[in-house]
Formats: C-alpha cells, sequence, structure tokens
C-alpha cells in the first residue's frame, strides 16, 4: 500500500508538471493578450507595458520564471483584478464551494432515495415517471431553468431573492447573516440539484437492479429480514460502493464553480471571475486557476482509487 | 479521471462559448468608465433624440407599483455595476469599472460639461499661455481630502510626477501629453519633472514641449494626496499603491465604506466634499453580471442601463415605476479597412463598399432602433460633432458598382468582380456578438449584389480579433472606439503612428496638429469640421454605427441628470428620495 502510494505521488508529480507546461503554453499561445484589447494604448504604450509585464519575453521563460515563482508560493498577481491571486481565490472560491458542496449533498441525497425505490419498483408507474423526469432535467439546459425560475419565484411571486448572496447593503450578522445566504442560495441549489439529479438517479438505479438480482438478496429475504433491512442494508451498500468512485472526482466540481450558475444568479464565485480573466487574457489568473483544478482533479483520482480499496477489499492497488 | 476532466476541458475550451453571453452583457450593464482620468459611464438627453422617436424622457406613470423593498430604503441608492474589482487609486485602476467607482471617490481638477468642453472642478480657473505650452491650474480654497488634509499643489505635483515614472503601468495617456522633461524622468535621468512648477499653494504650472489641447484635461484628472499615497514612494518603485488601493483617500462626493469582492462597494457621503455634504447618504454600485432586469423589476437596484431597443423600452415603461432617459455613448463604430492590401488602396473601392452596406438594417432596423448610423469619426454628442458637407453614404447599390467599374474592377465569369485576374474578395473579421451574427448575413447578400466576394471569419473575443488584425490577415475588421473625451481622441488611430496603418497623408496631419495647438473651441471645432469632412471623403476606415442606449431608474429619484462625458457621477451628490 505504502509503495504504491508513493509511487502514485510520484506519478502525480510528473503529471502536474505537464499539465502545468500545457495549460501555461494554451493561455499564453491563445491570440490576443492582456495589453491588445485595449484600445486607448498607442503603439508605443502597449510595447513599454508589456516590458513592463513581460510579456514580451519568450514563452517558456515565462514559464520558468512563473514555475519559479509558484514554487515559492507566489501564484501570481492579477493583471486585471489588481489584486494577489491567491487572495482571490480566497475571496471568491468559499462562494462557489458552499453552492457546490450543498447541492451535491442534496442530489446524492435525493438520487439514492429515488433510485433505490425506482430500482426495487422496475418498470412500476414511479419509475418510469422517474425516468421521464430524470431526462426531462438532463434535457434541459441550465440557463433556461435558472431564468424560469428567477422569473416565477422571484420576479412574479417575490418569494426568493433574484440572485447575489446577500441583501444589498445588509449589515446582518451571525444568525440573521446564515438566513439571508441561506434564502439567497436556495435558487442557484435547486437548479444545480435538478441538473445533477438526473444522471446520478439512473446510476443508483441500474446499480440497485443489478445488485437486487444478486444471491445473497435471495438469502437475505429468505432469512426472514424486513424488506426495509434487506433493501438499506444490504443492497444499498452494494450498489453504493461503485459510487465511491465518483466522490473522488466530484473534488475539482466542488472548487470550480459553476460558470453559467454563477452568472445567471450573480453569485460571488470563482466560475465567473474565470470567464471575466478569459476574455482580458489574465494570465496569473487564468494559469493558477487551472492548475488548482488540475491538482484537485490529480488528488480527486487518487482519493477515489484508496477508498476503493478500503471499501473493497477485493480490488488490489 | 471522467469529471474532473470534463471541467478542465470545458474551462480551457468551452469558455469561449460562453465569452459571448459576456461581451453581450455589457449592453445591459453600466458601459465601464472611459479611463482612470475621465469619469464614468455616460448618458445624455442629446441633440440627436430629435431624430429618433423611440428615445425619449419618459416619466414613471405609477409610483405605487414601486417594490416594498425599494420604498423602504430613504438614504440608499443602488445602481448596478458589472464588475468592480477592487483597485480604487485612480490612473492606476485597470478595469473600467474600477473607474467608475473612482469617480464616485475622486474629483477631477478639470471636468467636462455637457459637450465635453472642460470647465472648472477642483481647479477654480486655469490660464493658458500665448504659446499655449504652459496651463496654470489655480486650486480653489479650503479643498480637503476625504481624510481632512487640505490639498495643494504639492498634491498635484505629487500625482504628475508618479505618472511619469518607469514604472508606472497604468492607461492614462501621459506619453501623449510631451510634458517638458518627462522623458528624462522616466529615463532617470531626472529628480524631477522640470516642466512642472509649485508657484504657491494653490497655483501650479505645467509647460508641455509641444502644444496639445487634450493636456488641459489629461492633466486636469484627480489629485493624489502626497501625504498618503507619497510616503513611501521611491523612483521605480510603485508597488506600495497596490496596498492602498482598498483604502483610498480623496476628494469625490463619497468614501469607500466597504468592499465586498464580486458583490457590492459601498459608498457613505464625504463631509469634506467641496460642494457640500451629498444629499443621499449612502450610495451603493452592486455587482450585477449579467441580466440586470429583474433586480430592477424587483427593486432591488435604482438604475439600470439598457440597450435602446424598442422592446426593452416599451418593457421599462410597463414597469410603471421607472423614469427613462436615453443616452447616446461617445464611441463611434467602424470597419478598419487593410489599407496595405493593393485592392483597398483605392478611395473609390472603399467608398463602394460604403454605398454598397446597407448600414441602415444593419444598425438601426435589425437593432431595433438602438443604433443610428456614423458617417464622421466623433460621437454625435460631441460638441465637433457636424453634418454639413458631410456625405452620408446612403445605401446605392448601383452607385457602389459605378464606382467599382470606374476603379477597374470588371464583373468577370463567376459574378464577381475582377482586376488584372485577380478577383475582388473582403476577408472580415468579427468577434462573436449578437451585432456580428446581424451583420455577416446582410453584408453577404449586399456585396455579392455588388459583385464582391465576402469571406467572414468570427472570433470567440475581442483579444483574439485584435491579435488577427495586428498580424494584418484581413480586409475589413469591426470595431468600435473606447469612450472619447476629446474630439482628437476619435482622430488619433489616423495619425501615421495609430492603429489605421498605412494611411498617410499630410493634409490631415496638419489639420490634426492645428486643432490641437489652440483652446479656442470655435477655432478647434471649425478644424475639426474640416478634418470630418476630409475624412468622410477619404473613409480610411468605414463608419459604421453609434449605438443608443436607455436608463431607467426608480421614479422616486429626484435631481438625477446625467452628463455624456461623466455619467451619473456629476449629479449624483444631488440625488435625493422622495417620499
Amino acid at each position: 500500500m505504502s509503495t504504491y502510494i508513493s509511487k502514485r505521488l510520484i506519478y502525480m508529480l510528473i503529471i502536474l508538471l505537464a499539465a502545468s507546461l500545457l495549460v501555461f503554453s494554451l493561455y499564453a499561445l491563445t491570440p490576443g493578450d492582456f495589453i491588445s484589447g485595449n484600445l486607448k494604448l498607442s503603439p508605443e504604450r502597449k510595447a513599454e507595458l508589456r516590458e513592463i509585464y513581460g510579456l514580451n519575453q519568450p514563452l517558456l521563460e515565462r514559464y520558468f520564471i512563473w514555475m519559479k515563482n509558484a514554487l515559492h508560493g507566489d501564484f501570481g498577481y492579477s493583471l486585471a483584478q489588481q489584486t494577489p491571486v491567491l487572495t482571490l481565490f480566497n475571496q471568491y472560491i468559499w462562494n462557489s464551494f458552499l453552492l457546490a458542496i450543498v447541492s451535491t449533498f442534496m442530489t446524492w441525497l435525493i438520487a439514492v432515495i429515488i433510485g433505490v425505490n425506482a430500482a426495487y419498483k422496475q418498470y412500476s408507474w414511479f419509475d418510469t415517471l422517474v425516468m421521464v423526469g430524470t431526462f426531462a432535467a438532463m434535457s434541459i439546459p441550465s440557463f433556461f431553468i435558472g431564468l424560469f425560475l428567477i422569473k416565477v419565484l422571484a420576479v412574479d411571486l417575490k418569494w426568493l431573492p433574484p440572485g447575489g448572496m446577500l441583501a444589498t447593503g445588509s449589515n446582518a450578522t451571525g444568525l440573521a447573516y446564515l438566513r439571508e445566504v441561506v434564502h439567497h442560495m436556495t435558487l442557484p441549489v435547486i437548479v444545480m440539484t435538478l441538473l445533477g439529479l438526473g444522471s446520478l438517479t439512473r446510476y443508483f438505479r441500474s446499480n440497485m437492479i443489478d445488485v437486487i438480482k444478486q444471491d445473497y438478496i435471495r438469502t437475505a429475504r429468505a432469512k426472514g429480514l424486513t424488506e426495509r433491512k434487506v433493501l438499506f442494508t444490504h443492497a444499498l451498500r452494494n450498489a453504493l460502493l461503485p459510487a465511491i468512485t465518483l466522490v473522488g472526482f466530484e473534488l475539482p466540481a466542488l472548487f470550480g464553480g459553476s460558470l453559467i450558475i454563477e452568472k445567471i444568479f450573480n453569485w460571488p464565485g470563482i466560475g465567473q471571475l474565470y470567464m471575466q480573466s478569459f476574455g482580458l487574457r489574465d494570465y496569473p489568473l487564468l494559469v493558477g486557476f487551472t492548475m488548482l483544478i488540475a491538482v484537485l482533479t490529480v488528488i480527486g483520482t487518487l482519493l477515489s482509487d484508496i477508498l476503493y480499496h478500503i471499501a473493497d477489499p477485493r480490488v488490489k492497488l | 479521471m471522467r469529471k474532473g476532466a470534463i471541467l478542465l476541458v470545458s474551462l480551457l475550451v468551452g469558455s469561449s462559448l460562453l465569452l459571448n453571453a459576456c461581451s453581450d452583457s455589457q449592453d445591459d450593464a453600466i458601459p465601464p468608465s472611459s479611463s482612470t482620468t475621465a469619469k464614468g459611464g455616460a448618458v445624455t438627453e442629446t441633440k440627436v433624440s430629435t431624430e429618433q422617436a423611440a428615445a425619449q424622457n419618459i416619466k414613471a406613470s405609477d409610483l405605487s407599483k414601486l417594490p416594498d423593498i425599494a420604498k423602504q430604503r430613504t438614504d440608499t441608492i443602488i445602481v448596478g455595476l458589472t464588475d468592480p474589482s477592487g483597485a480604487f487609486v485612480p490612473y492606476f485602476t485597470q478595469s473600467g469599472y474600477d473607474g467608475n467607482v473612482n469617480s464616485q471617490l475622486q474629483a477631477s481638477l478639470v471636468t467636462t460639461d455637457n459637450e465635453g468642453v472642460p470647465v472648472p472642478e477642483l481647479a477654480e480657473k486655469w490660464d493658458i499661455s500665448a504659446d499655449n505650452l504652459t496651463i496654470t491650474y489655480h486650486l480653489r480654497k479650503n479643498l480637503k481630502f476625504s481624510d481632512g488634509s487640505p490639498v495643494t499643489s504639492d498634491d498635484v505635483a505629487f500625482t504628475w510626477t508618479i505618472l511619469h515614472d518607469k514604472a508606472y503601468a497604468g492607461d492614462t495617456p501621459i506619453d501623449v501629453v510631451h510634458v517638458k522633461g518627462g522623458a528624462d524622468y522616466k529615463a532617470g535621468k531626472a529628480s524631477t519633472v522640470t516642466g512642472i512648477k509649485v508657484i504657491d499653494p494653490l497655483t501650479i504650472s505645467v509647460t508641455l514641449d509641444q502644444p496639445n489641447a487634450t493636456a488641459l484635461t489629461t492633466l486636469g484628472g484627480p489629485v493624489l494626496s502626497k501625504a498618503y499615497y507619497g510616503k513611501d514612494y521611491k523612483f521605480g518603485q510603485l508597488d506600495y499603491i497596490k496596498k492602498l488601493y482598498l483604502a483610498p483617500v480623496g476628494t469625490g462626493p463619497y468614501k469607500l465604506e466597504k468592499f465586498i469582492p464580486g458583490q457590492e462597494v459601498r459608498f457613505v457621503a464625504n463631509e469634506y466634499y467641496y460642494k457640500g455634504i451629498p444629499k443621499t447618504k449612502h450610495f451603493i454600485y452592486k455587482t450585477s453580471e449579467g441580466d440586470t432586469w429583474q433586480y430592477l423589476e424587483t427593486g432591488e437596484i435604482d438604475f439600470a442601463s439598457f440597450s435602446a431597443t424598442q422592446e426593452n423600452i416599451d418593457k421599462l415603461k410597463g414597469l410603471g415605476f421607472v423614469n427613462v432617459i436615453p443616452y447616446t455613448p461617445s464611441t463611434y463604430g467602424y470597419l478598419q479597412v487593410n489599407l496595405e492590401h493593393e485592392q483597398l488602396k483605392d478611395k473609390k473601392v472603399r467608398q463602394a463598399i460604403t454605398y454598397g452596406l446597407d448600414r441602415q438594417s444593419i444598425y438601426v432596423d435589425a437593432a431595433q432602433g438602438a443604433g443610428e448610423v456614423a458617417n464622421i469619426p466623433s460621437s454625435p454628442i460631441s460638441w465637433a460633432y457636424t453634418q454639413d458637407g458631410i456625405n452620408p453614404y446612403k445605401y446605392d447599390p448601383e452607385k457602389a458598382k459605378q464606382l467599382l467599374d470606374e476603379a477597374g474592377w470588371k464583373v468577370g465569369s463567376s459574378g464577381i468582380r475582377e482586376k488584372n485576374g485577380k478577383k475582388l474578395t473582403l476577408h472580415y473579421l468579427g468577434f462573436k456578438s449578437k451585432s456580428t451574427d446581424i451583420f455577416i448575413p446582410i453584408a453577404k447578400e449586399n456585396f455579392q449584389a455588388i459583385g464582391i466576394d465576402f469571406q467572414p471569419e468570427v472570433f470567440a473575443d475581442f483579444n483574439a480579433l485584435v491579435s488577427k488584425v495586428e498580424s494584418k490577415d484581413y480586409d475589413l475588421a469591426s470595431f468600435s472606439t473606447p469612450m472619447l473625451s476629446d474630439p482628437s481622441d476619435g482622430l488619433s488611430m489616423f495619425l501615421p503612428t495609430g492603429e489605421v496603418k498605412g494611411y498617410d497623408n499630410p493634409k490631415f496631419i496638419e489639420l490634426y496638429n492645428k486643432a490641437l495647438a489652440t483652446s479656442d473651441i470655435e477655432a478647434r471645432k471649425r478644424t475639426y469640421k474640416e478634418i470630418f469632412q476630409l475624412i468622410n471623403d477619404e473613409l480610411p476606415v468605414i463608419f459604421t454605427n453609434y449605438k443608443k442606449t436607455v436608463y431607467g431608474y426608480n421614479g422616486r429619484i429626484e435631481n438625477l441628470s446625467i452628463s455624456p462625458f461623466n455619467g451619473i457621477s456629476s449629479s449624483l451628490p444631488e440625488w435625493s428620495l422622495s417620499k
């Protein structure tokens, strides 16, 4: 196990190194740079600014400077936001994380309940309804559901705020603050849950159907256990096993923010910030954020492999 | 790797798909500030509005429809702003939205009136020497920064000096002004900028190497407190200013109360403001990415800007509780022409393209009235604007064909015009946006009708377009100017050093310099008229359109007026909420 982990860690480093070069080059080679979009500048001034920002250096040199600073914990200074990249992450990522963790939790919870029930009553009217519902939820674009719910729940009925994270100008603290945030995050969480629900429900349903047909379930029933116990202790645990791998893969999504949802609901998250930075070619922020996602992806993969091994000792590492 | 990999790929590749959504959204938010020295977004009830039935001032019809949340606010006004990023020091701000924030925190030495003519603000007056080389600013008495300290000429001198520092990375066009000794200071050859002279605590003069009428406003920007922003200053070292971004000290109507990244910028009235404390105690810029409709409708914000389409205007009217005012931004749209390509060097071909393009359909009709056809390099709200002696180039495919025939381009067997065995093709570059989507199909049809092969290419975003234009592989490229404050701003691209490569007209250069060599507005007006007539005939670029927008705001706000060049900031201190 420990040799396995150390071997994996070395692979991880190599992968990340390669990824960083790739990511850095991709952004640096995208046509246009931070300066070119500013039409107010004279050509001489543009040249001067490229000199100040080091944008006129060869690609590899820029990469090595960035890498050297990154290894010292300095991920650079956002050109457009005029703030250190790590400070920006700290300001925005937690807002994204809050949305993601709550909606992921809700998605899993609801998906397990619906999936198990649909599997148990396979081909019943409930199952058919779930199938139709999940396909519908999967195929409606997020911006449509988002805008539709804003129109109905926020603008027409005025039950929920149309966007943002706090009531404008609010000085709420403590519990009142918490209540305000919950109030504001309800809509985006509903939309994110709806969107994630479809595929996960189908996943649990099919796993569950496989498990229910196994001999040990028949044995459990033959022992005279209650149906509830058979389903939720014996069947569900085995059906959840393959899902454990999914947990690791959720990791980058938890911190990556959601570009569309955050934009529609005006949520101060990292996804929105990333989108703006792309249009502006704000390299330090772009490279820093993409590398963060790369690191989380690699860690997430390792995590799911280890979790799988723990959950199912038959799986050799 | 499944989900993570998908996320990574979508970050790298898919983001381009979303970019147009972002650029479109700017239609609905307050336009970013033109420059860090000039002030924020802009609006007007302009002289052109007579030509346009749709856009007029509309009063709220039924204030009782105002949402409760807006009724409950008694000393706070909230305005939507796309994305302030938190660098609140004028001259150093990189985002135009921070420029909007700065314009509430800072007053300038000199501001501009509704036609862009310079008028006093912190400076009560100024003198310009007979040779137009020396400007002397006279500060008002008893001016104070928001920390209570006095504003003096030393502060002005300090502000001008750091703009000449070699580490200065902002976008104030100080190099264009040519302050005497500025270049030496920047090169480290002198310890002061020799052209800057503090005469007494309220009087300061600046000497230029060559006359420049824009110097008065470029140098007449906000004043940075030397005691506050200058205490750590050493030549070549400006990084320390970054630490002060979120603790600004200024001379404007409001002080920064709190900045919540991605959410709000909160202001509180500045008791030291030279015109007296603003009428409404609190002011908030609410970050509103994307659509702002729902915030105005639910009363979360009091003021928002929209494209002046008939649909938007009707919807605003329908809300009942908003007042509507039209606004033409101080910009113009154009197609940059690659003058280094043989076929476009001929003026007749450029004129033929202009005649042959149905600009009325593309920019006015298809945009539901949210636009107007442009024919000169000036916004209709500028004091220099004129239609006198200007060819409107009304859509006329016959005239276009005739001009192309005269230029020697004859219709070939394929229906495309040819000259010396070369086909007349136009390689067009645009970036993904609603207006490009409208432009391409109509232009393709228009050009086909006059025998030109039109080959459009669309880029994901603006920076990519600019970089392709810099590589010179294009014939036409779609652009719009940034916010123009002085008429010369809209013309500098035609200079040999400007963006439009290959246009070298001594007559233009002479007139350009002549217009800048005097500060007499009437004399400048005459010269600009000559320039506009010249450019309108020569067409070094093909003028396309002016944009039209409208502002909708809470009908309870009183004393709201919008100046075309300074946006809301000139009247904001006067805004008050009626009961």
